[in-house]
């Protein structure tokens, strides 16, 4: 017994640093990811009918197709621009590089899905708060700083923390189809490694979801608080709502 | 077979690609779209059945039982497709050689096989295409079930109650309510959540390669890849990205006529249902 919590525990150590690897594409995709998800939702909103359509097939040809592909077709196109424009140029090297190509994909990806959320969100502001706010005389800007912004984001919030979440898993795939370098390996590739040494494929793949289950925990956690300080107007315990483990379960 | 008649009729240049295309590779791409769809399919069915079978946990009024359901719901919130994907049939496999090993090995075989794993040759389960393809539908099946299941147990809590009282005082038991009321008028409001679900399934069908079928994705990676042949020298160089576009289009297709049978299949199910607001 104390064998196996032995063995247990020097694999979870295994995982740490790999899981670093989840989390540099987490976090360098998602800071694009939101900002330009506003812009292409604000897009799909606006009057211009060519600027909506434009924004809206783009919504749906990332929305609609699977990362998986995404990955493969980004980095297929990666490599026959390679000998065009980017060795030409000498940014090959940061051009190729998977942790480049890795986080480029993940925010045209999550940028969709983020997009399609706020677009969502926009449209159930309420329209009383924006005739106000004209009535006052705000300039656009003002009336987007003090009455779209905060609505929005407070709509959108239990949505966006359920996209971080899977955005955090599919870091998973990244590594599937663009190149390993050296020991630069995520959690699955390094699950699969373990695998392939022992084939011992409950304990690796077990810790390794181990791991996605912990820092998706951490993750729920850190946006629950996040989005109990957005509704800390609203009235007392009783009326405000609780972001739960898992809210909403699609995409 | 002489096919200059059709050259002269839509020109050297179409006839040229319409020959490579469908080439002996090409024919044989076509063809593995069989597993995609296979997966789909079965992976959707299974994964329906899978979901009803956790909404009923879900709901059940014995809390071992619901605990079982409210588990395995969360457990693939938390955790990535991908894993389960990968993990189910692998896990799968090494138990029924884990099994099978205990009648066919005897201590001899055991200690002289030196991989660490089968125990021994003897219980050695190599599968084929069509093995990890099912091993693959129940993979799918068990995520996209967790998935279903909760829009189920959403679906059935959405049913009027008024409904569920009403057949009750016509003095049907609790299983007769549960299969004549509850889960016939569920659909509707199920409908959408499952096409969510759906959408995200067939996304899913794109991982086939990772189990070693030469399934879609595969077959685009070996059309693609820079074509080199000793007697004709570089045929083509890296097509690889036209195909993976092929695949991108290929897959919003799928969703777009998805889109389209399910708004069907919602106004079919609300017909003779009030309409809202």
């Amino acid at each position: 017994m104390m064998e196996i919590l032995a063995n247990f525990w020097a694999e979870f150590g295994v995982f740490a640093y790999p899981a670093l690897f989840n989390i540099y594409f987490t976090v360098t995709a998602l800071p694009a990811g939101f900002v330009l998800a506003l812009l292409v939702a604000f897009g799909k909103n606006s009057r211009n009918p060519v600027v909506s359509k434009l924004c809206a097939g783009c919504i749906y040809a990332f929305r609609g197709s699977p990362l998986f592909i995404q990955l493969f077709m980004f980095y297929s196109i990666m490599l026959a621009l390679n000998p065009v424009w980017w060795r030409p140029m000498g940014i090959s090297w940061l051009m190729m590089h998977p942790l480049f190509i890795g986080p480029l994909v993940v925010v045209l990806n999550t940028t969709a899905y983020t997009a399609e959320i706020f677009y969502g969100a926009l449209r159930t502001v309420p329209r009383g708060e924006l005739e106000a706010a004209r009535a006052y005389g705000m300039s656009s800007w003002q009336v987007f700083r003090t009455v779209t912004w905060p609505n929005t984001i407070r709509i959108a919030w239990p949505a966006y923390t359920n996209e971080v979440v899977f955005v955090f898993h599919c870091t998973a795939l990244i590594y599937f189809t663009l190149p390993v370098i050296g020991d630069q390996k995520d959690i699955m590739s390094k699950a699969r490694e373990l695998f392939e040494r022992d084939y011992n494929a409950v304990l690796h793949f077990s810790m390794a979801a181990l791991w996605f289950l912990a820092i998706s925990l951490v993750i729920f956690f850190v946006f629950g608080r996040i989005y109990e300080r957005l509704m800390r107007h609203t009235s007392l315990e009783t009326a405000k709502p609780k972001l739960r483990f898992g809210p909403k379960y699609l995409r | 077979m002489d096919a200059t008649w059709l050259a002269q009729w839509v020109g050297e240049d179409i006839a040229f690609w319409l020959a490579y295309l469908t080439n002996g590779k090409h024919l044989q791409w076509y063809a593995s779209f069989r597993f995609t769809i296979f997966a789909a399919v079965f992976g959707a069915l299974l994964a329906l059945g899978f979901g009803l079978l956790g909404a009923v946990l879900k709901s059940s009024r014995f809390a071992p039982l619901r605990l079982i359901g409210d588990a395995y719901t969360a457990m693939v919130r938390g955790i990535p497709d991908v894993l389960f994907f990968l993990f189910f049939p692998l896990a799968f496999e090494q138990s029924v050689e884990w099994v099978w090993s205990l009648h066919v090995c005897t201590p001899e075989s055991i200690a002289a096989s030196q991989a660490p794993w089968p125990p021994c040759r003897e219980a050695n389960w190599l599968l084929s295409t069509n093995e990890y393809l099912i091993l693959a539908c129940f993979s799918l099946g068990i995520v996209y079930g967790a998935f279903t299941a909760n829009v189920i147990h959403g679906a059935m809590r959405a049913v009027p109650k008024g409904q569920l009282e009403a057949a009750r005082a016509y003095g049907m038991s609790n299983l007769q309510v549960l299969l004549r009321i509850q889960v016939r008028q569920m659909w509707v409001y199920a409908l959408p959540g499952i096409s969510n679900v759906w959408m995200l399934l067939i996304k899913a069908t794109s991982l086939l390669s990772l189990l070693q079928i030469s399934d879609i994705v595969w077959w685009a990676g070996q059309l693609g890849a820079p074509n080199f042949l000793p007697q004709a020298g570089l045929v083509h160089g890296d097509w690889r990205w036209t195909y993976y576009i092929a695949l991108f289009v290929f897959y919003i297709l799928v969703t777009l006529i998805s889109e389209r049978v399910f708004r069907r299949l919602t106004v079919w199910a609300r017909r003779g249902m009030p309409v809202e607001g």
